[in-house]
């Protein structure tokens, strides 16, 4: 030790330096330990392993009633006042994230069927089928083409759900298999959701790691581009292996002689979104124009009607259904049974209620976790543990990150709870905003697509349960069950793969003194 | 940096024990303080900074190195101010 108290390079100090301790205490207090506030979390993955894997039953009503008991019974541990458990689920279930990804569904869902009642999958299937684009090809081009969508809209759940609509029930009329269909398609979302500047979890990680967001879509690119590569070509070696589904001759035949070229119109609204989205424009505000644009194109060139878009079916005893009956929006019906509305924008949005009550109570048992300390204890342990130098640290950053981001269904309320935690760990190495930002941001996009119980796979799915009403070939039996994609989603484990190799390597590492983020530089 | 060089920043494998020249100055976050001096990581490589008391500790304070030996990859530097705060503080 020198003189003043300082100790020399080489002596080992460790006892003798503190850290800095931001440790608060939990909120909900647990018996068992602050561990047993994941246990509504845990108890719902479960059962939704059990439910979806194990008995294969997608249905989201089931994994709603999983999610309500894991809560019931986490309340039973929770040590004083059950009251603060309960308004720990409301502050979970009122963050703006989670609703921003319900609008995300319901506006995309409502674009997506009024470009399919248009004949969009008509038009895809005629191109395809000129172009000479056979079952092989058309996961790849799905790929590159819900990557270039999602970059483009910024909301990779949008871009599934517009996606399984419309390219889905395409490429398995063209015999491409549809578990790598689907795949495919939340590989696209991941590179968008990853790389787009208007995506909401790029925004929060350069915000949460102090960075501007031009910069941190800038230096993610090397990365999300060789996972590209290398899935791109992972769904051309498995779409030429992987076989599709049989769909009888006829129908077969039936469907191509009636698709035609005039659907591709819609490709005009899809551009006008990612236009909007592109010049700044809200997501709600460019989809919305996509509705328009979409509902003006299929009433001009007669692609669908107005009762196509939107009918009320009143019953004959309803005191002005009558007299208006004349309205090309209102069909007096006999059966009870037909009583209700219908239409395009009806069965964009349905898919996605009882979706949208999942991912509230997820969201809020998540809140029970992250306020219980279950969060905490295991983050404080990896950093503790684990993040002993500067490999291991960007190793526990991946890995934390990517635990997190499987756990907590919707990825941007993921990122914000542990964009702290990363930026502690890196900043303890002096890794600078645009490696943390990407480090966090790699992970949070792609364990957001993967599991049945991620919100890019339970919007896909949504939308994939409206197909078999609206197509007579497709039947239940040709969805794919969510579990069954998970090795599919290419984009995903190889994003996941090239952080690992990354931080073994130090290929693009960049520390505080290479190279300044610019809004710190700015400070 | 023009936005191509943005894209082509960090194409390459950055070592896990960055050296710095001495007589320079570097903007760093203080991990641990012993109550006089700091010590702060860049990647393995570590920094003792004379006059980073508890107070720098996870802040962003500028350092000029006055001694660094590249094969142990550690040095010593002076504090010379607090520059930025760390991203996740309240």
């Amino acid at each position: 030790m020198s003189e003043n108290g300082a100790t020399a390079p080489g002596e080992d100090p460790s006892d003798q330096f503190i850290g800095g301790d931001n440790d608060e205490g939990p909120r909900v207090e647990f018996y068992g330990g602050r561990g047993m506030s994941a246990f509504p979390i845990a108890f719902f993955i479960v059962w939704a392993i059990i439910q979806t894997a194990l008995w294969r039953i997608g249905d989201t009503g089931g994994l709603i009633v999983g999610i309500l008991v894991g809560l019931i019974l986490g309340m039973f541990f929770v040590r004083g006042n059950w009251k603060t458990y309960a308004n720990t689920i409301f502050e979970g279930m009122t963050q703006p994230v989670a609703v921003t990804a319900i609008v995300a569904w319901i506006w995309a869902g409502m674009f997506a069927q009024l470009l399919q009642d248009g004949g969009f999958v008509g038009g895809l299937v005629w191109l395809a089928d000129t172009a000479g684009v056979g079952a092989t090809l058309f996961p790849a081009i799905t790929f590159v083409l819900a990557a270039v969508f999602t970059t483009g809209i910024g909301t990779g759940y949008g871009a599934s759900v517009a996606f399984v609509g419309l390219f889905f029930p395409a490429g398995i009329l063209l015999g491409a298999n549809p578990v790598l269909l689907f795949g495919a398609i939340l590989s696209g979302a991941i590179f968008g959701d990853n790389l787009a500047p208007v995506s909401d979890t790029t925004i929060v990680s350069a915000v949460t790691q102090d960075a501007d967001i031009g910069g941190v879509v800038a230096s993610r690119f090397k990365y999300i581009i060789i996972a590209a590569a290398v899935a791109f070509v992972g769904y051309i070696v498995a779409g030429s292996s992987m076989d599709g589904l049989e769909i009888s001759g006829e129908a077969q035949t039936i469907f191509l002689e009636s698709s035609e070229a005039i659907g591709l119109v819609h490709v005009i609204p899809m551009l006008a979104v990612i236009g909007a989205a592109v010049a700044g424009r809200h997501i709600v505000e460019a989809i919305s124009w996509g509705i328009v644009i979409a509902i003006a194109f299929n009433l001009i060139f007669g692609l669908a009607s107005l009762g196509d878009i939107v009918m009320f079916n009143a019953p004959s005893d309803a005191p002005f259904a009558g007299p208006l009956e004349s309205l090309p929006v209102l069909t007096v019906v006999d059966s009870a049974d037909a009583v209700g509305v219908t239409g395009s924008l009806m069965s964009g949005v349905s898919g996605f209620f009882e979706l949208s009550i999942l991912v509230l109570l997820i969201i809020g048992a998540a809140q029970i976790m992250i306020r219980g300390g279950a969060f905490e204890v295991l983050l404080n342990w990896s950093l503790e543990n684990l993040a002993t130098n500067v490999r291991n640290a960007e190793l526990t950053m991946v890995a934390t990150a990517a635990l997190i981001n499987s756990i907590i269904t919707i990825n941007t309320a993921a990122e914000v709870a542990i964009g702290p935690y990363i930026s502690k760990i890196g900043e303890r190495f002096n890794l600078n905003g645009y490696r943390r930002a990407n480090i966090l941001d790699g992970q949070t996009a792609a364990m957001g697509y993967i599991f049945p119980w991620s919100g890019g796979v339970l919007a896909g799915y949504g939308a994939m349960q409206n197909l078999p009403g609206e197509y007579e070939w497709l039947d239940q039996a040709m969805l794919v069950t969510p579990i069954d994609v998970v090795p599919f989603v290419f984009q995903g484990w190889l994003l996941v793969a090239v952080f690992v190799i990354a931080a073994l390597t130090g290929f693009g590492r960049e520390y505080v003194t290479d190279r300044e983020t610019e809004e710190v530089a700015r400070v | 940096m023009s936005v191509f060089d943005k894209y082509l920043a960090g194409w390459r494998l950055r070592t896990s024990r960055p050296s710095f020249e001495v007589g320079s100055e570097v903007d760093i976050f203080i991990a641990e303080s012993n109550g006089t001096s700091g010590r702060a990581y860049v990647g393995d490589t570590e920094l003792i900074i004379e006059g980073a008391g508890p107070e720098t500790i996870e802040k962003q304070v500028r350092v000029r190195v006055t001694e660094f030996d590249e094969t142990t990859a550690s040095g010593r530097g002076e504090f010379v101010e607090v520059v930025g705060e760390s991203s996740y503080a309240e």
